[in-house]
């Protein structure tokens, strides 16, 4: 059997399927989209050569720009205060033990559950300055006028505490999990020398989540970049792009306003910047995995 | 000698299973096609150029309707599917097969469409935001404009939808801008309609005093408020407005005194507190139920809502008392009070390639004949057809119906196209951002200019 494994004609055979799908799901759309790229073409009728025109009306972008730095904010966000919070979240939920532990282990996930479009238009309810929940409270506390939650200073913000919620179960989950592979045992030693829970959380839990943070840290950060569904469906990058992100305004480009090569641009670059963020993080973690060892 | 057996098996079963995939997938991608093509083939009979419907009276004929009216069951969806069910029953040899889709989803999937083949009628709108890509990109059949001299088309609604002389398209309604108010609500406030644009601000003020809403604006939406200020401008530049606009979008300049002018009204307007908190950010439906739960006094939006006054949903005691007054005038302004912000946007065209284009051109003219589209939408309070209705007053109309008969009648002009559409659907897009920006105070007047006009280049 090992030796069939070596053999090269079934190694081929093996990886063909794979690599077909992956050229031609893939790549192929990737070596379009970076054609498409250097054109002016509308979606419709003729395509013409442009060369990097895209690129350089890109770089003076101002909505593209405020995506990039929107997804960032959101990246830090991710990093910051959902991750933080979740494993916690995870570290108290598993010292919870029985009924309380599975309870709360649902209630945490069940914004994961629900649909975006669900959630989006939740939130966009919760946010109406007529009769939205917020404004409910706050009037309930003595606020005299009504808040805008989504106005122009302060819709990016709405917006996060939307997807830092709307993620965090996923976020938590994973940790959750982690904590449950660590074997109890050091747990029980760290009680016997007399560790309290910061103690135990900082001393074991924490070092021995490290491969689990990383992978969930790259995720998170790549949702970052990828946001599109929730943005689209709450403020559509408004008002006037203080909400956009890189793949909605992509979609705003290609589809609405007939730009289908500048479009595609935006595809190529924002391609770009995930491949280079995801190297950069592999490569910053390998450093400290190197380091530690 | 075993294992090279096995070996041999195993790549020969890989390879074969790989190429069986393949293969099958290729099969069975033809067949799709071929069984698309037999079921479509046996009903879909191509009409011959000089055949006329008498002689191919019993092949089946299938159209396909690409329409932006998903609701079928009120307004202009149920105007759209009566005649279709109307002409199916007049033409029991031809079914008419209806994909629907909201405005957004509509224009991505159209533009799809464009790239692998039209439906055999499609909705349309005659602006060059939308039109022009779609021309240059050749999709839509020409039209005889001879065919249409007895449709009682109102004088230059039609010019909308032609290139180089050339019409492609008939449009369906006559939007008019305006400002839909609660007479109860004015009434039992002392609130009088206002005459001016002062007049308005200060209607605006003792409104918001007695603890209501002015204006419902759907400001999240952007193309709202950019027929809003395109509204002002037509009380700034008078009969002027469409040479301004088309100039500056040619050129991509936006400095126009009379542009400014009309920017800075409506900048005014949003400082002043006229619409409501979030306006930039709010939908059509949220902005709608502000006005027809009450809490807005008034709501701006184009005629096609002037079937609120038939909506059962909405309360007796609001529903009856809607009414309408247009924009008031500007002090200085060249446009007069009967110089209205109005066009004819949407409507009707055929697909070049269409297998069945006679029939589809044929049914297209049936649409139009005076007492289907423009009889069936007046009866059903759906607003303003592009064509004459006054054949059509059943004398049972609703005063909203009447007042806004009553402005087109006495309307001295007309603006034509909204400023969001009168250029590229870049600008459009472009316009429809920035204008948020502007009115909430965010950017100023001449960087709003400048975007909109770096968008037009």
């Amino acid at each position: 059997m090992k030796k069939l494994y070596s053999n090269k004609p079934v190694i081929f055979s093996l990886v063909l399927p794979g690599l077909l799908v992956f050229l031609f799901a893939v790549m192929a759309p990737i070596g379009l989209s970076v054609y498409y790229g250097f054109t002016d073409y509308s979606g419709m009728g003729e395509v013409r050569l442009i060369g990097f025109d895209n690129y350089v009306d890109l770089f003076h972008d101002n909505a593209f720009g405020r995506s990039l730095k929107n997804s960032l904010l959101l990246a830090v966000g991710f990093i910051c205060i959902q991750h933080p919070l979740a494993i916690l979240v995870a570290a108290v939920l598993d010292k919870l033990q029985g009924k309380a532990e599975g309870i709360f282990r649902c209630i945490y996930f069940i914004p994961n559950v629900i649909s975006v479009a669900v959630i989006a238009y939740l939130w966009k309810f919760i946010y109406n300055p007529d009769f939205g929940l917020l404004n409910n409270i706050a009037k309930a506390f003595g606020h005299p006028g009504k808040i805008n939650w989504l106005s122009q200073q302060n819709a990016i913000w709405a917006v996060l505490i939307v997807l830092i919620w709307h993620g965090f179960g996923w976020g938590m989950l994973i940790y959750y999990t982690g904590i449950k592979n660590i074997d109890p045992v050091l747990y029980e030693a760290a009680s016997i020398d007399g560790a309290n829970w910061w103690t135990t959380f900082f001393g074991i839990t924490l070092p021995l989540m490290k491969p689990v943070i990383q992978i969930n840290v790259t995720m998170a950060v790549i949702s970052a970049l990828k946001q599109m569904e929730t943005v689209y469906l709450l403020t559509n990058g408004g008002p006037n792009n203080s909400t956009q992100f890189a793949a909605n305004y992509l979609y705003q480009q290609a589809f609405k306003a007939f730009k289908y090569g500048y479009g595609n641009a935006i595809g190529v670059v924002f391609i770009i910047i995930c491949v280079l963020v995801t190297v950069a993080l592999n490569s910053i973690f390998k450093e400290k995995r190197e380091s530690a060892a | 000698m075993k294992k090279r057996m096995l070996t041999t098996l195993l790549t020969a079963a890989m390879t074969a299973s790989v190429l069986t995939g393949c293969g099958g997938l290729a099969k069975e991608s033809a067949s799709t096609a071929a069984n698309d093509e037999a079921a479509a083939k046996p009903q879909i009979v191509d009409v011959e150029e000089n055949e006329t419907p008498a002689e191919r009276s019993d092949e089946a004929v299938k159209l396909k309707l690409f329409s932006n009216l998903p609701d079928r069951k009120n307004g202009q969806g149920l105007v759209e599917q009566m005649i279709i069910d109307e002409y199916m029953a007049e033409n029991p040899d031809v079914t008419i097969e209806v994909e629907a889709l909201d405005e957004e989803a509509y224009k991505t999937k159209f533009k799809a469409y464009a790239m692998d083949g039209m439906p055999d009628v499609v909705s349309i709108w005659g602006q060059p935001a939308f039109l022009d890509e779609v021309l240059d990109a050749g999709v839509l059949a020409e039209l005889n404009e001879d065919d249409y001299l007895d449709y009682s088309f109102i004088a230059g609604s039609l010019e909308g939808f032609k290139k180089d002389d050339k019409l492609y398209g008939l449009p369906r309604n006559t939007d008019i801008m305006l400002f839909y108010y609660n007479q109860k609500m004015f009434d039992d406030n002392g609130w009088k309609v206002p005459a001016t644009m002062d007049d308005l601000l200060t209607l605006c003020t003792e409104i918001q005093a007695a603890g209501i809403t002015p204006v419902a604006m759907d400001g999240g939406d952007g193309w709202p408020m950019a027929c809003f200020l395109t509204d002002i401008m037509v009380k700034v530049t008078g009969i002027n407005y469409a040479d301004i606009i088309s100039n500056a979008v040619a050129t991509g300049d936006f400095t126009a005194p009379e542009i400014k002018q009309a920017t800075q009204i409506l900048v005014n307007f949003a400082d002043a507190g006229m619409f409501q908190v979030g306006y930039d950010s709010q939908d059509y439906g949220t902005t709608m139920n502000l006005f027809t739960n009450g809490q807005a006094a008034m709501y701006c939006m184009g005629s096609w809502d002037a079937s609120m006054a038939l909506n059962e949903d909405i309360a007796p005691e609001i529903r009856d008392n809607i009414r309408v007054f247009t924009m008031p005038t500007v002090e200085g302004g060249k446009g007069g009070a009967n110089d209205i912000a109005a066009w004819n946007g949407g409507g009707y065209a055929v697909s070049v390639n269409s297998a069945v284009k006679d029939e589809a051109i044929k049914f297209l003219n049936y649409m139009y004949q005076p007492d289907k589209l423009s009889k069936y939408g007046w009866e059903n309070g759906v607003g303003m057809s592009a064509q004459d209705q006054t054949a059509y007053l059943t004398g049972n109309e609703t005063e909203l119906q009447k007042q806004i008969m009553e402005i087109l009648k006495n309307a001295t002009s007309v603006s034509g196209t909204p400023i969001n559409d009168c250029g590229p659907s870049a600008f459009k897009t472009a316009i429809e951002s920035e204008i948020q920006g502007v009115s909430n105070g965010s950017t100023s007047v001449d960087d709003f200019l400048a975007a909109i006009g770096a968008a037009c280049k």
